[in-house]
């Protein structure tokens, strides 16, 4: 039952992949995309992972694929153009990417993985004291990895002041405040009575 | 569940994306997508594995890989329409300001 459901949710994963890179219009790809992130979020409870399930739907369906969508509608593409050179260049990239899975094939192909049972992050060990899966990662995750969450945290912060740096529109001819010149103003200079 | 069926799901996945940064050389808005798609394939990866094992580190590193592609994102797309506002276009082929 779960391998079957495991078989179809992951060929549709990869049909749906197919269609965010080679359909022509990119809305279309942003939506596919979606549909992709849907797909792995199911992957994702299958594998007994519901809080990365649910937080890969928040973060990727909530804000990054609505940003992409944003950002396809604002800027007008000439969709006839989007296609060219697409047989010059991929001949070249299947050679690549055939090399790559071949590499990979005999690279894994008689791996054994080793049992990790003595690992303090064993799950069923966890879930047999009770704690469900977000009740285990915030406790690795504020303890454990506590500087790597802090990081993390202040990599977005970082992302975000770079993005809003980026996108501020410095054109003179929209009336913003000054607040330097609104401070440096002297009340009797301005004001006069007649 | 075997883990090789994580594998050839991710490394399937993360083979379209690298095609897709091929293919698409006249819009940089697919190939940000397609870097999304490779990073979601390791996200596969880190999942699959942590299931086998039965080991949490793989969730926990997949929350982190999250983090990163969102702030990439953001920064990309930021780059993307300051570039568009300026040259007309968001073709790769003519992204050469900077004569590399």
């Amino acid at each position: 039952m779960n391998i079957i459901a495991f078989y179809i949710i992951s060929s549709i994963t990869v049909l749906s992949c197919l269609s965010v890179v080679f359909s022509s219009n990119p809305v279309h790809s942003v939506l596919f995309l979606i549909f992709t992130f849907f797909n792995v979020s199911i992957l994702f409870l299958l594998s007994n992972a519901e809080f990365l399930a649910m937080t890969l739907i928040i973060v990727y369906v909530g804000a990054v694929a609505v940003l992409f969508l944003f950002v396809v509608m604002m800027l007008n593409i000439n969709e006839v153009l989007i296609k060219e050179g697409f047989l010059k260049y991929f001949p070249f990239g299947f050679i690549l990417i055939t090399i790559f899975l071949l590499e990979l094939f005999f690279v894994f192909k008689d791996i054994t993985l080793k049992n990790t049972s003595s690992s303090k992050m064993n799950i069923s060990e966890l879930l047999n004291k009770g704690n469900t899966n977000t009740e285990s990662i915030g406790m690795f995750l504020y303890t454990d990895f506590f500087i790597v969450f802090q990081i993390s945290g202040f990599l977005l912060l970082v992302a975000m002041i770079g993005a809003i740096v980026l996108a501020k529109n410095e054109n003179l001819n929209i009336k913003s405040q000054k607040i330097i010149y609104q401070k440096s103003l002297d009340k009797k200079r301005v004001i006069k009575l007649k | 569940m075997n883990f090789f069926n994580y594998f050839v799901l991710s490394s399937i996945v993360f083979s379209i994306g690298f095609l897709g940064i091929f293919i698409n050389r006249k819009n940089i808005i697919s190939i940000l997508m397609s870097i999304e798609l490779m990073l979601l394939a390791a996200n596969i990866n880190f999942v699959g594995f942590s299931n086998v094992l039965g080991d949490l580190y793989g969730q926990i590193f997949a929350l982190f890989v999250l983090v990163v592609a969102a702030a990439e994102a953001a920064i990309g797309l930021a780059i993307l329409i300051i570039f568009f506002n300026k040259s007309g276009t968001i073709s790769v082929d003519f992204i050469n300001k900077l004569k590399g």
